[in-house]
Order: C-alpha cells, then structure tokens, then sequence
C-alpha cells in the first residue's frame, strides 16, 4: 500500500506542476509520503509553518527537506540548510518590498530566492519583475536568467537577454527556450559574447506581429536603407 | 528606496480612480501635488503637429519612385501564406537561425531529442557509463526518488531513460549503482545543492532540450 | 464616416498608399504626446515617430490584426522612441531644477518649473515604468485600455504605475 501510495504521489508530481500539488497537499502530509522520519517531519513543518505565517510560501523548504532526505544526508545538516531557504526568502521577501513591490505572490518571492542565491542581485531580480508582461511570467524568466548566467553570460548580460526579450514580446515560452539554444550555439564553438548577442536580437526574423528596431523584415539580399531621410520642415 | 517615500496603497489607488472612501489630509495632499506636476508637465508638451503626415507621406512616395526593380520592398504586399505553410517554415528557419545547420541525428551522442505535447515536453536524459550496473535519474520532478526512474542500458554503455515534464525548471541527478550521486554533464547549469554536492539544472521549453 | 483601422490597412495593402494618411494622422493624435513625453524633446519625438509610420507601412503585410493596428503600432513607436532616447545627450541633471525657496516667481513660471521636474524625473525611471505612467497620466488611459494596447496584464501595468510614482515622489521630494 505504502509502495502504490508512492507511485500515485509520484505520477501526480510528474503530470502537474509542484506547486499545484503542494497547494493540494499539506506540508506534513508531504513530507511524510517521502518517508521522513516523524522527528524531521515536525522540525521542517515548524519552519514552514513560521514562514506561512509570515505570508512566504513554503514549498523551497519542503523541497530541500525532501531532497536531502533521498540522498541520505544527515538530519542536521538538513535542518541547517531548511533554515538557510527560509532566511533567503525572507531577504527576497524584504527587498521586494524594498523596490516597492507591493505583494509579491508565492512564485515570485520563490523564484526571487532562488535567483538571488545563485548570484543574481537584488537590483537585477527587481528588473525581471518588473519587465514582465504578467506575474506568471516572471518566475521563468528569472530561472532563465539564473541559468544563462551560470552557462556563462554573466548576471548582467543574462538579465539583460531575459528583459529584452520580455519588452520585445516573446512569450514566458519562448523565452525558456533559450539555455538550450545558449547550449547549442556554444557546442558550436561560438563564443559567449556572440551567443550574448545573438540572444540580445532574439528570434524576431520570425515573429509575425510588428518589427521593432533592428529586426526589419527585409528579405536576404536586399540592400540596406539608402540613407537618412529627411526631416519635416 | 525608503518606506516613507512611497504612497500607500489608498493612495495608489485614488490616484487609480478607484478609491471611493476619503484618504487622510497628508496622503490627499501628497498625491494630489503629484498630479499636479503630472498635469502642468502634460500641459507644457504637444503632439508633433500635421507637417509630420506630409512627410510620411512624401517619404512613401519617393521611396516607390526611387527604382521600380526594388518597388517590392517598399510596398507591402499582401502576403497569404497556407496556415499550414507558417508552422513548418517558422520552424525550419528558426532552427536554421539559432543552430546554423541541421540538427544532429538520432545516432548521436547527444542529438535534440524533443516532442512537444501541450504544456509537457518529452525530454531524453543519457548517460555513459559503461561499468555501471544499473543507473537511475533522481530530481525535483520526481520528488529525488531514486527507485521509480531507471535508465535503460544501450549498446556501447549509454544509458538513457525519456521523460515527459512540464515546461520550467528542473533540477536532478542520476543515481549509479544506487549509491554514486552524480551530475549530468550535458545540463543547462550545475548548482550547488546546499548539502555540498551539485545539482544539474535543465530548463525545458516548446521545443525541448536542444542538445548538440 | 470614418474608415476602420482595418479597412484601411486592407486598401493600403490593395494599392491605395495615399489612405495611409489616416493612419498617420489618426495615430500622431493618439500617440504624438506619448512619444514626446518618452522620448523627451519634441523634435527627436517627431522624428522617431516619422521613422515608426515608415516602418510599420514596410511592414504592414505582416501586422496579423489589421483592425488592431493601433496596438501594433504602438509598439513599433514605443521601440523606436526608446532608440531615440537612447541616442540624445544625458538630461538636464534634477539638481538644476530647484524651486527657489519662499521667494516664488510667479504662477506661471512655477508651473514650468514643476514641468521640468517632472520630465526630468521620467527620464531616469526605467522603460517600462515611464511607458505605463505616460499612458495613465499623460494620455489619461484607463488600465483596461493601457492592456490592450501593450498585451501586458492590468496587474502588472498597475505594479508599473505604482514603483513610477513613487520613484518621482523620492526624485522629487523637496520639489512636489
């Protein structure tokens, strides 16, 4: 029973975004399904339940706890770094509210955690946000950046891609395609800073809606435009 | 920015035109000094005025006139494409544009190896390890279990195992032999779990894990 | 009777190229203050806005909406005008525009003054921030029509409006 129990939690992870399940599911009960002992069980439960009651969410926790519990890591050692999500999602949570974000949602303050503590600033989290055309953009868009950075672009540079292509209009999906073309273009042997560029101009030679700056619709081999043309008067 | 130089939220919202209850004296007074200097800033700009549609207009004109041999260009022409036609050509020439050439083939090491099914994308994880007696992957899809996802053992000692997973982040590790934690090269990223191993990091979008 | 946004594409595209005219003339009076107020100078705004309308008649056949060609162009317009503000010389620094202390000069030049700060100050907010207040506060749209218009959600468009005020309240503190 135990064994089908895990199958089903399981098949249900893989088919729906974790944080549906962990919505339907409480912290304990999930924990527990992961077979943490009882001891651990309350320890982490603690912790999440002093940061649901600050309003953050509590799924960075349960995550690590389960993690860590897989790959056979000691019981303290798990606790320590439990503690540790839990104070980087109150910075994120503070400095959100520092830029002046008003209620930043769950997502939000859980991606900012995580982009945060894999190097990207405060400021630089801020800029995603706020270059998001939609809450449900910004949590992609900042894993985006977090990767292309750690691929080799750079926080600023990887930041910068993400933003752009926000402004120009590319969807949260498109813009989760690009760590895997930063990949393929670099086995190609092409440099970061090409790379950087190339994804600076984006796909836009396909986009169907309006051109914006430098990314005309002219079709090869026709030449480029004859000059400045004139002012009005 | 400090908490004292932003609005509250009444604020913010009768400055909306959406607040119906009355704001306190010194909120009333701060906003509307802002609108204020919003208005006499808005009153001191204008328009471009009509001269500018002459010279649209001109420009278009001359530009028709320039050569008829490149008239195509400068008129835009009404372009009907079959609905079929877009999805086949926007994807030849978006892999054409990104990867520069046709993609690997299926006896690669690391050919792309991506359907796209609605929000789920099918991604191939692939390991070589020839001495390896049994390999799993273990991640944040699958709550770290390291028992449900085995790999299948092909010729030459790559392993590999299909998975369908939601579009985002993912984060994971295979497991040797049940013991050996170990990341995976190909990954998007490797990250520091926080219990002094690494996590590799994929990101899966529409069009899957492009590997070359 | 006015012609419709699409049905003037559609002539346009037919090989009627004298009724771009209202399109032009159509959306200079809709957008004109907004690209000045982005852009910060009437003469670079005009001219930017003069680029866009040439642009987007080249590209026409590919705007998927004809009857929603004033969204589409608003954002060949919104990318330019921030091409444009790229490429002019930094603003007057805020520190030049200091209202005098009791001794206010008369009404008129008050305003002036309070309308320079302004601009001063959106000039250093970010992109988007000047975007959303220009189109709330300079063309006085409602957040419904600010969404049509850029395809980003009212939420997010409120968020925008919001960091922009306070951003000028902190720039302009001792003046407001």
């Amino acid at each position: 029973m135990k064994t089908f129990g895990r199958y089903v939690f399981l098949i249900a992870v893989i088919a729906f975004p974790s944080s549906l399940v962990a919505q339907q599911i409480s912290v304990r009960a999930q924990l527990e399904a992961r077979g943490l002992p009882p001891a651990l069980v309350e320890e982490v439960s603690t912790v999440a339940a002093d940061a649901t009651a600050q309003g953050l969410p509590p799924d960075l926790m349960v995550d690590k706890a389960v993690e860590g519990w897989a790959k056979g890591v000691p019981q303290a050692r798990i606790m320590a770094v439990v503690q540790q999500q839990a104070r980087l999602l109150e910075q994120a949570h503070e400095s959100l509210r520092a830029q002046g974000f008003d209620a930043p949602s769950g997502p939000i303050v859980t991606a900012s955690a995580e982009a945060m503590g894999r190097g990207i600033s405060a400021q630089q989290v801020g800029a995603v946000i706020e270059a998001a055309p939609t809450p449900e953009a910004a949590g992609p868009g900042l894993r985006v950046a977090a990767a292309l950075s750690a691929q080799g672009l750079g926080n600023e540079q990887a930041v910068q891609v993400v933003t752009r292509a926000m402004r120009r209009g590319e969807t949260p999906e498109e813009i989760l395609n690009m760590p895997s073309y930063a990949r393929a273009m670099r086995a190609q042997g092409m440099e970061m800073g090409q790379i950087g560029e190339r994804l600076m101009q984006g796909s836009g030679a396909m986009r169907g809606a309006g051109p914006g700056p430098g990314m005309g619709t002219r079709p090869p081999g026709v030449p480029p435009d004859p000059g400045k043309r004139p002012r009005r008067p | 920015m400090s908490e004292d130089r932003q609005y509250s939220s009444d604020a913010q919202r009768y400055m909306d035109g959406e607040l119906h209850a009355p704001l306190s004296d010194t909120e009333q007074k701060d906003a509307d000094r802002l609108m204020h200097a919003v208005q006499a800033y808005s009153e001191q700009i204008s328009a471009p005025d009509s001269h500018l549609d002459d010279a649209v207009l001109d420009e278009i004109r001359k530009a028709r006139s320039r050569s008829a041999g490149w008239r195509w260009i400068f008129e835009p022409r009404a372009i009907r494409l079959r609905p079929v036609w877009v999805p086949l050509a926007a994807a030849a020439i978006v892999a054409l544009v990104w990867l520069g050439g046709r993609p690997g083939t299926s006896t690669d090491l690391a050919a792309p190896q991506a359907t796209a099914l609605g929000d789920t994308v099918f991604v191939r994880f692939q390991l070589l390890a020839p001495e390896a007696r049994r390999v799993a992957i273990a991640g944040s899809f699958s709550g770290w279990t390291q028992d449900a996802l085995p790999l299948v053992k092909e010729n030459g000692g790559l392993w590999s195992i299909t998975l369908a997973l939601p579009l985002g982040e993912h984060q994971y590790q295979f497991v040797v032999d049940g013991e050996r934690w170990i990341p995976d090269p190909r990954a998007h990223a490797q990250i520091e779990d926080g219990f002094g191993g690494t996590n590799s990091v994929v990101i899966v979008g529409p069009r899957g894990v492009v590997q070359s | 009777m006015e012609l419709s946004d699409g049905t003037v594409v559609r002539r346009v595209l037919d090989g009627d190229v004298e009724l771009y005219r209202v399109l032009v003339e159509r959306y200079r009076g809709q957008f004109g203050k907004y690209a000045v107020a982005l852009v910060g100078d009437s003469d670079t705004a005009a001219d930017a806005m003069q680029e866009a309308f040439i642009r987007a008649y080249r590209s026409l056949s590919s705007c998927r909406d004809p009857e929603r060609f004033g969204a589409w162009f608003h954002r060949i317009l919104t990318n330019q005008c921030h091409d444009a503000r790229s490429k002019r010389p930094d603003p007057a620094s805020l520190d030049l525009v200091d209202l005098p202390g009791d001794d206010r000069a008369d009404a008129a030049t008050e305003q002036t003054e309070l309308g320079d700060a302004i601009a001063a100050a959106l000039a250093k907010l970010t992109p988007e921030q000047k975007e959303a207040f220009v189109m709330k506060h300079v063309d006085g749209r409602t957040y419904e029509e600010m969404a049509k218009l850029t395809g980003v959600g009212i939420d997010a468009l409120k968020m925008r409006v919001h960091r922009a005020r306070d951003g000028l309240r902190e720039m302009l503190g001792g003046v407001l």
